[in-house]
């Protein structure tokens, strides 16, 4: 341990301390511009300096100084804070649009500079913080800093976009003057600067209302996935809970049924570039209404558009990527209800008006026509009429500043445009991204909307071809909550009559495999279509499971050796039945 | 090995070679073969001789016969004469000013008289591409003494007995830092001999490299062992193309004479040597960032500590000295510690090399004993003011010195001394300025330098020496005020205190010293917008003096023709005026008139 | 770029620690700059990031990444030569070839440059032409000099 003195209070440190960190200790405020925890010291900004008092007085850094038993410092000696101040003179001229450095020299009580400013918007104070954050940190080494002296800027190689740069964005990140911005890369507006539907940090919470409320690392942002260097997370984690190395573990298990509930996903509306989205900015889907609407939201559940003004008038557009040939022919079956929703919300929380375009008006559940009525009742705006488009060009000094829809309306005959400030697109539901991987790995097949096939569309709507494996909610059709909660109820019961019930019947007329004349090619199982056949690599033949045949007959013609054979329906038995309706 | 006669030593400095010496060589040896000479007179290019104002220079040996500024027609005279009637050419040799009788033999002459060579103790005698030559001379000598007879403790202590300091400016006790190199934790360790000589105005280095190469090689190799160090490295400027070529061979000479390399004379000891060159940055002669451009990286200063004799290059272990302090090291083994301490002064022994330039007689490379005060180096050794002008100051220690008034003439050549002036040592570089030479543009000058030199690492350095130039400009463009004088100061002491190398808190240096030295000078820009030395042109005004010009000069026109602006009216034969309004300021008719019509004030 | 001269330089000082300095300097000798496609296969080569590698070309002054001109001129800067006239030199030659110091006449046939002394004092002031050195040149006499290299 070493013990000094600081503005004449004592203080003793574990030795490697700097200066300034034993200042920390004491609460003695020095300031600091290229400093920073995470980073080695560069003390190049000179602003940190303190007195060193002895046999020869002089001025240290303290940024990167290591106290030393029996250092006097002052940190407030008029030496010091006269050099301080002259060098934030300097750093002023240098970059005076910097808010950090205007704050600093408030502080010290600094007017204004008395040197020339030669570029009046710079912010820039050559800390170097980006430059070691990308070399130190991140390890990727796209930019640095180029010229000499006067001349030195931070710059990537030629001044062109640099092909080593990862966009991790850490360099904005630790610029303390925020001289370092960064553009979405991907295109995608930002709506509402908190709600982060932008590219998303390495390691964050998954929503707001997860439970376990447990960050993870998205490996496909991580930095240290990409250059093998960073790991700053793990530095700081007090209680060292993080561990790049983990890895996915693969776990087999043995199941009788599997019931399969893959969700859906939304319809992606920049699909229709004539409804606007992705151009303009108050243009949004059903699903970001609901986040805006709820109140952990990003606008505490207030209704604003991106400029934090309440629209006046908002326009409900129903079937958007439904009941269209261009896009999908079915009906997503949810949309009708929740616009209805929206509208009632609008209405509750808002003075705005609203218009809701819908071609039908689909209210099939309980209640659910009364709900209907009474949003009829409230005031909301019907207009039947497919939406044409969202143009924010006015023909007329009303319609300037607003979005435009344009609609025909079926009823009164005539084409409308109507003004409003916000469009909320009811967007339809749609198969999963993976939905067809899915099939492929359970060998289940899909119907032509790619919804996953049920057996029997009236009789067996939970079951699938293959015995053991069942469908519930938005995987298999649309359908909203009370339906999709049914769905899964039948699913779990059948699966679980499966697995109770100790005795099953088996079809009578399956296939069987002779041991003896199979050579194990293995054609029958990839044919199969459903999976009853396995390859037992120890026999080096394959077998087929009684319970998942169905009797088809498939492998039994297409096997080579004629091993496989159907029960009752064997070569022999077919030739002996010929043979005995030709005896006289 | 054949003997000769007579050796024509043909100073092959890189100045005497701009001014032919190659050539004169060749006219030598074709005159020695006309006479059938060739098995008497051989010819011999070496190193600087030093004495660069009488060049280009031959020294005819062993008579010590002293031949200055020849050209190649006088050779054939020459040739004849002396080398074949024996007879020494008068008409070739050095006279002093305002004497009649020539000096015939070199140390007999004023420049070379006080001289005490020590790095130097090779220059003009041997080939510097002769390893032979160097090793006749008693090189490698200390080398084969140390790896012997001394263990390495013990060469530590010889050099901290004989007080030797670094000589690249800082000063530092060099056993001292060998000691703590030494010490210092790490298996691998560097030397490295710092030939990066930056300041404007100084080529001692360069002399010492170009004329004795292998003096550098042998201190390198004594230092290495007493360390422990297996690699060193030459860092010289590409500038010096010469000193490149010349290091690259001694280092493939040395080699093939087991001297350098593996089991150098069979001692088992390992030392390996590199030359790297530098690229143009007057700021890698600073150790951190000499290191770091080593490393292959910007050479952007390091703060220290760590000290490089505890962390250099690659995280290892690395003294760095500088040529002139690398070419001390084998005569101090050779000839003892006791000897080196005689010579000098209390705190600083030995000799130091000085580059002596600028308003002077006879510029050149000197070698005095410390303690020889500036104006006996001035006037004794570099044979006073050109011209015989007034003599105003001494640019000590480049740009990061100071500049010297009259006054301190007396001053006593020694690190103390000088720096409690509030100059500098440095590296050796001393520059003479007259009464024709401003001050204040000297300042600017300089610190146009080192804003140029510069790396842009800290605030202090990169902002405060720009912003201190422009004040400067100003002054000298009569646009300075009063409070810009605080503001300089102000710059100027936290400069001083917070830049974080040596290039950036030597800066304001200069400064410093004019304005305690030379105010007046200042306030004269400042307040009446005059140029006392008539050097910052835009304060001066050109008239012609138009009696003189009629009468001596007959109308010449000469200034006239010579007017890039048109602003000088007149007819050949008639007087001529200069029309205020066009007149640039440049002062060209002021140097082209030769009858001194042309007046500025 | 697969150059011969640069495949050779890379390998030469590849092998030798501390030696990209040395390496640069080759390539710049060699092709009168140092070119992006160099700089990208030494960037490769060597695993050294490009940035790192534009960062030192900016430092350094020897280096250009821009082609110089076929001759070029060096005035000495240093203290002596600027006692002597160093800056009205500079300026005369600037003049003369229409260029600023750093910059190189449009038919390439001269890079203009200071230099910061060459260690020849006692012959100031100093012109270096290409690596050959001129004292005493005074500003009448540095036309005739630079008209010697133009043909």
């Amino acid at each position: 341990m070493v013990k000094l003195t600081i503005d004449g209070k004592k203080v003793e440190v574990e030795e490697g301390t700097t200066i300034l960190q034993a200042a920390e200790k004491l609460e003695i405020p020095i300031p600091t511009l290229c400093y920073h925890p995470l980073l080695e010291p560069y003390a190049a900004c000179r602003v940190c300096m303190v007195e060193l008092k002895g046999e020869t007085c002089k001025l240290v850094p303290s940024c990167n100084t290591k106290v030393a038993e029996g250092m006097e410092i002052e940190t407030k000696s008029e030496r010091a804070v006269k050099a301080r101040k002259l060098n934030l003179e300097l750093i002023m001229a240098r970059a005076p649009a910097a808010e950090k450095v205007q704050e600093l020299a408030k502080e010290m009580g600094i007017e204004k500079t008395r040197f020339e400013i030669i570029d009046p918007d710079e912010k820039c104070i050559l800390c170097g913080l980006c430059v070691r954050t990308c070399e130190e940190i991140v390890g990727a080494n796209a930019i640095s800093f180029a010229n000499r002296g006067k001349d030195r800027m931070v710059f990537t190689p030629y001044g062109e976009p640099s092909e080593a740069c990862i966009g991790c964005t850490a360099c904005a990140f630790f610029c303390p003057t925020e001289a370092i911005t960064f553009e979405d890369i991907h295109k995608r507006l930002v709506v509402h600067e908190e709600m982060e539907l932008g590219p998303s940090t390495a390691v964050r919470v998954p929503i707001r209302q997860a439970v376990p409320m447990v960050p993870f690392i998205d490996e496909d942002s991580c930095i240290h996935f990409k250059t093998g260097e960073c790991k700053i997370c793990e530095r700081v984690c007090e209680k060292e809970a993080i561990n790049h190395e983990m890895e996915d573990e693969e776990i087999e298990v043995e199941v009788g049924s599997i019931i399969l509930a893959s969700g859906f996903k939304s319809f992606d509306a920049s699909r229709i570039p004539a409804y606007g989205y992705g151009r303009y900015e108050n243009v949004i889907t059903a699903l970001e209404f609901e986040k805006l609407v709820n109140a952990s939201g990003p606008t505490s559940g207030k209704i604003l558009m991106t400029n934090g003004n309440e629209p006046q008038a908002v326009g409900i557009v129903h079937c958007v990527g439904s009941r269209d040939k261009k896009y999908n022919e079915y009906c997503s079956r949810v949309c009708c209800m929740y616009s209805l929703k929206f509208a009632h919300l609008l209405k509750e929380k808002t003075n705005a008006e609203v218009y809701d375009f819908y071609i039908d008006m689909r209210c099939f559940g309980k209640g659910y026509e009364e709900f209907y009525h009474r949003l009829m009742k409230e005031g909301t705006n019907f207009i039947r009429g497919r939406v044409s488009e969202v143009t924010d060009m006015p023909l007329t000094e009303k319609e300037e500043g607003k979005l435009i829809i344009r609609v025909e309306d079926t009823l009164l005959g005539e084409i409308r445009r109507i003004p409003v400030d916000m469009v909320i697109l009811a967007t339809g539901l749609e198969p999963g991204i993976d939905q067809n991987e899915i099939a492929k790995v359970f060998n289940i097949s899909c119907s032509q909307d790619s919804f996953f096939l049920e057996r029997h569309p009236k009789l067996a709507p939970v079951s699938t071809f293959s015995d053991g494996i069942f469908l519930a909610g938005a995987c298999q059709s649309p359908k909203d909550i009370p339906d999709t909660v049914a769905q899964a109820g039948a699913a779990a019961s059948q699966a679980l009559a499966l697995a109770d019930k100790g005795t099953f019947e088996l079809e009578p007329i399956t296939a069987v495999i002779n041991e003896e004349l199979c050579a194990g090619c293995q054609l029958c199982v990839s044919l199969c279509p459903f999976t009853a056949i396995n390859y037992n690599a120890e026999k080096g033949i394959s077998e087929i499971n009684d319970a998942l045949c169905k009797g088809c007959g498939t492998c039994v013609s297409a096997c080579p050796s004629g091993a496989s054979q159907q029960k009752h329906f064997r070569d022999e038995q077919i030739f002996a039945e010929i043979e005995g309706i030709f005896i006289e | 090995m054949a003997s000769y006669r007579l050796n024509i030593m043909i100073c092959a400095g890189t100045g005497c070679v701009s001014n032919r010496a190659f050539q004169i060589r060749e006219a030598f040896d074709k005159e020695i073969r006309k006479n059938s000479l060739e098995k008497e007179v051989l010819t011999v290019m070496t190193g600087c001789n030093g004495f660069c104002a009488a060049g280009p220079i031959v020294i005819v040996q062993p008579e010590g016969i002293f031949y200055q500024k020849l050209t190649v027609k006088d050779i054939p005279f020459l040739v004849e004469e002396h080398f074949l009637k024996g007879r020494p050419v008068k008409k070739f040799m050095y006279t002093p000013p305002k004497e009649t009788e020539p000096i015939p033999k070199m140390n007999d002459i004023s420049f070379f008289q006080k001289q005490v060579l020590i790095a130097l103790r090779n220059k003009g005698i041997i080939d510097p591409e002769a390893i032979d030559d160097y090793i006749a001379r008693d090189g490698y000598a200390a080398l084969s003494k140390i790896l012997s007879k001394m263990k390495p403790q013990d060469v530590i202590a010889e050099i901290k007995k004989s007080g030797l300091r670094g000589r690249g400016g800082g000063g530092f006790p060099t056993g001292l830092k060998w000691e703590l190199a030494r010490k210092a934790e790490g298996e691998q360790k560097y030397v490295i001999c710092n030939a990066d000589e930056g300041d404007p105005g100084a080529f001692m280095d360069r002399s010492i490299v170009e004329a004795d190469p292998h003096t550098i090689l042998e201190g390198m190799t004594i230092g290495a062992y007493a360390i422990g160090a297996s690699k060193g490295f030459v860092y010289v400027r590409s500038e010096y193309p010469l000193a490149v070529e010349r290091m690259h061979n001694a280092i493939a000479q040395s080699k093939e004479y087991g001297l350098l390399g593996d089991n150098i004379l069979e001692s088992g000891f390992n030392f390996d040597v590199d030359v790297i060159q530098g690229a143009g940055v007057f700021v890698c002669g600073e150790e951190t960032s000499m290191i770091a451009s080593i490393e292959g990286k910007i050479g952007e200063p390091k703060p220290r500590p760590p000290y490089p004799v505890e962390k250099g290059l690659w995280g290892s272990p690395t003294n760095i000295n500088n040529v002139e302090t690398w070419a001390n090291v084998p005569a101090i083994i050779l000839r003892g510690s006791d000897w080196f301490s005689k010579i000098g002064t209390k705190t600083s022994k030995g000799t130091k090399v000085f580059s002596v330039a600028g308003k002077i007689k006879d510029a050149g490379l000197v070698e005095v004993p410390m303690g020889l005060t500036l104006g006996e180096i001035i006037y004794d050794v570099a044979g006073g003011i050109h011209s015989d002008k007034k003599f105003k100051a001494v640019l000590i220690g480049g740009p990061s010195g100071g500049c010297l008034p009259a006054d301190c003439l007396g001053l006593p050549v020694d690190y103390e001394s000088l720096t409690k002036a509030g100059a500098m040592m440095g590296s050796g570089g001393l520059v003479v300025a007259d009464e024709d030479n401003c001050m204040v543009e000297m300042a600017r000058y300089f610190l146009n330098f080192t804003k140029d030199e510069s790396c842009g690492k800290c605030t202090p350095c990169r902002e405060g020496n720009a912003a201190m130039l422009d004040i400067l400009t100003r002054i000298t463009q009569g646009e300075g005020t009063m409070e810009d004088l605080d503001l300089l100061e102000d710059l100027a002491h936290a400069i001083k205190d917070t830049a974080l190398c040596g290039l950036g808190n030597t800066a304001p240096n200069p400064v410093l010293t004019t304005l305690r030295y030379f105010r007046d000078e200042y306030i004269a820009h400042i307040k009446d917008k005059k140029c006392p030395a008539h050097e910052c042109r835009q304060l001066n005004t050109y008239t012609i003096d138009e009696e003189r010009c009629v009468s001596e000069g007959h109308g010449c026109d000469v200034c006239r023709r010579n007017c890039a602006y048109d602003a000088i009216m007149g007819e050949k034969g008639k007087a001529h005026r200069i029309n205020q309004d066009k007149c640039a300021k440049c002062g060209v008719c002021y140097e082209v008139c030769k009858f001194a019509a042309v007046k500025v004030d | 770029m697969k150059d011969e001269r640069l495949i050779e330089a890379i390998e030469k000082h590849s092998q030798i620690e501390g030696s990209l300095l040395n390496l640069l300097q080759e390539v710049q000798q060699k092709f009168n700059y140092l070119p992006k496609e160099a700089l990208q296969e030494i960037s490769d080569e060597m695993n050294i990031p490009l940035s790192r590698l534009y960062s030192i070309a900016t430092f350094f002054k020897n280096f250009s990444l821009t082609p110089r001109g076929k001759h070029s001129i060096h005035v000495c800067m240093g203290t002596a030569c600027q006692i002597w006239g160093g800056q009205k030199l500079v300026e005369r030659v600037g003049e003369l070839l229409n260029i600023k110091p750093g910059e190189t006449t449009e038919d390439l046939s001269f890079t203009l440059d200071t230099i910061n002394c060459p260690g020849t004092c006692g012959l100031a002031p100093v012109v270096m032409m290409d690596k050959e050195i001129h004292g005493k040149v005074t500003r009448d006499k540095v036309a005739a000099l630079i008209k010697k290299y133009q043909g």
